[in-house]
């Protein structure tokens, strides 16, 4: 029967594994291979060049820049799509009517591509007719023609408060499954003593929530590292490097440049940086799993 | 659930809050609409209107021109099939490839089987810039640049690590029982992962299905580095194409990107709730 087994599982898994093996595990060590190298793209040889790409990062200006610009990206992809998550998911749960087209409303985003979310915000940011200026001017009364996306001061927010309109229906239905999980009997005793419903979201709703807050930082923050389709539609890491990012700047080196020693080192660290997160999101896991049984 | 509502009130007086809340939320789900509503209604206005800055007033009457602009055009319609060519196999076969591994591991473990599953999970995290040079290389020696295997290949691999979560969650609720029973019967594992344990999954298999089309449809990055030619263009990288060509025919750009979104609209409508459900599950339990 065991051998059995065993022979069943080699069978089964035999082709998932290996697809996954060579074409995710295989390329993410090579990555690291490559990384000491200067392959330029087109000749199929190159040389190693030790930690030299590496050390060019430390010089790279722009490099830095584009650190400095994931950091800001993944802090206010923390901040505004939890926040306005929360704040949908809790308005939503309250029993009004409408709340499953409400729901929809909030979540289709989603399913938009990233390409398309981009052109609909390029719309909103033109300078002349976009939707943005248009109301700036109705409201004013003046004539304003601010151009967003060509402004290196705004460009990057822009971006990110187009990538914050896609997000936030994720974060609301991670929410509303949390909310679900905190029994009704809980609250109505809060009731009963006498605390005020600011007071019970703050006090025992949000606390009980731990668990799906976790998961939806962390999914903001993972997804946030993935962001490149969206500045590529959108400003291509523009203005003057504004609005670029680790993604897009490892994709510049890479496939403009043809640095692909450089742009494998450039991986390799982007590599590092969602390795941590990763493993600090397991570890708040377990932690939620241990207080929350 | 947590009523908020109710919560607001206290006693028999009259209670504002159910209206404020549901106000405040319809003025929040038009914020949410006004960009996609600005896309609709450019559709269906001439380039003059919008030039004239009557980009998001309602229309006077409708203008179906810039849908049959888009939809007369060949190039149009070979983004779309060579969409379908890479989105139809590639969810298929990383849905095949997952649900093979997740029924190992929620059916036969074996020692060490959670290290392969977490390693194989932890896919699923990592931006895909992280292995695109050496696929790159790869593809380029097999001399496969430019065409559409390459996409459908890392798609089918990169589904795999959610496909395996979500099928080995899924096939883990299915009892064991029915698997002992239709062994006792002389069934082997491949029969009881297809006749019994697939069947049984069937919300599982819709949530993925939504899912991975989604994805697969709407991807950009590779696409954009595997294809060179106009004729192996996706419809996501043809929209950014077109913008060239269209460049001051906002409404043509509007209907396109519209169109382009149908397929996901649609699955998403039909699938609301799986799709949600499986966005969920894949988070929670990750």
């Amino acid at each position: 029967m065991e051998r059995e087994n065993r022979l069943w599982r080699v069978i089964l898994l035999a082709l998932p594994v290996a697809v996954f093996a060579a074409f995710v595990v295989w390329p993410l060590a090579s990555s690291f291979y490559y990384s000491f190298t200067d392959w330029n793209g087109f000749n199929p040889d190159y040389d190693f060049v030790g930690f030299d790409n590496f050390l060019k990062i430390h010089t790279d200006k722009l490099f830095l820049n584009a650190t400095i610009n994931t950091a800001f990206w993944i802090v206010a992809a923390i901040v505004v799509p939890t926040a306005l998550g929360l704040g949908l998911a809790l308005l939503i749960d309250s029993r009004i009517p409408g709340g499953p087209v409400f729901k929809s409303i909030f979540y289709l985003p989603i399913c938009l591509s990233a390409v398309v979310v981009g052109q609909i915000w390029v719309w909103i940011y033109q300078p002349d007719w976009g939707l943005l200026n248009t109301v700036v001017e109705a409201v004013s009364g003046e004539n304003f023609n601010y151009a967003w996306l060509a402004k290196p001061d705004s460009a990057l927010w822009s971006v990110i408060l187009a990538w914050s309109w896609q997000q936030t229906g994720l974060s609301m239905v991670i929410f509303l499954a949390g909310l679900t999980t905190i029994p009704e009997e809980l609250l109505e005793v809060c009731e009963i003593e006498g605390a005020k419903a600011f007071q019970r979201i703050r006090l025992v709703v949000i606390p009980l929530l731990t668990p799906a807050t976790v998961v939806v930082i962390a999914l903001n923050v993972i997804n946030s590292l993935k962001g490149f389709d969206i500045l590529y539609t959108m400003t291509g890491g523009g203005p003057f490097n504004s609005s670029d990012t680790l993604a897009m700047h490892m994709y510049n080196e890479s496939f403009k440049k043809y640095l692909m020693g450089y742009g494998s080192a450039i991986s390799v660290v982007l590599f590092l940086i969602a390795l941590t997160i990763i493993r600090l999101y397991f570890r708040q896991l377990r932690k939620v799993d241990e207080l929350h049984g | 659930m947590v009523d908020v509502a109710l919560a607001f009130a206290p006693g028999r007086r009259f209670n504002p809050w159910p209206a404020v809340i549901f106000i405040s939320l319809a003025v929040l789900a038009l914020l949410f609409l006004a960009p996609t509503a600005g896309v609709l209604l450019s559709s269906i206005k001439t380039t003059r209107d919008i030039a004239l800055g009557q980009l998001w007033t309602i229309p006077s009457e409708l203008f179906w021109g810039n849908y049959a602009e888009v939809l007369a055009n060949p190039a149009v319609h070979r983004y779309f099939l060579n969409t379908f060519i890479v989105t139809a196999p590639a969810t298929v076969a990383s849905i095949a490839l997952g649900s093979l591994a997740g029924y190992v591991f929620a059916k036969l473990p074996f020692r060490g089987s959670n290290l392969l599953f977490l390693v194989i999970v932890s896919g699923m995290f990592f931006p895909p810039q992280v292995i695109l040079i050496p696929l790159f290389r790869l593809f380029n020696a097999m001399d496969l640049i430019d065409t559409l295997y390459p996409i459908i290949i890392i798609h089918t691999a990169m589904g795999i690590p959610i496909c395996t979560l979500l099928m080995r969650n899924f096939f883990a609720t299915v009892p064991n029982a029915l698997r002992e029973a239709a062994i006792l019967e002389g069934a082997n594992e491949w029969q009881v992962l297809t006749r019994v344990a697939l069947p049984l999954s069937l919300p599982a298999l819709a949530v993925l299905a939504t899912l991975q089309f989604t994805w697969i449809w709407n991807d950009f990055l590779w696409p954009l580095i595997f294809t060179q030619s106009d004729e192996k263009r996706t419809i996501m990288l043809g929209i950014v194409n077109l913008q060239g060509q269209y460049s001051v025919a906002w409404g043509v750009q509007g209907s396109l990107s519209l169109i382009a979104s149908l397929p996901t609209l649609i699955v998403f409508l039909f699938f609301q709730r799986y799709f949600i459900k499986g966005m969920t599950m894949g988070a929670v339990k990750g």
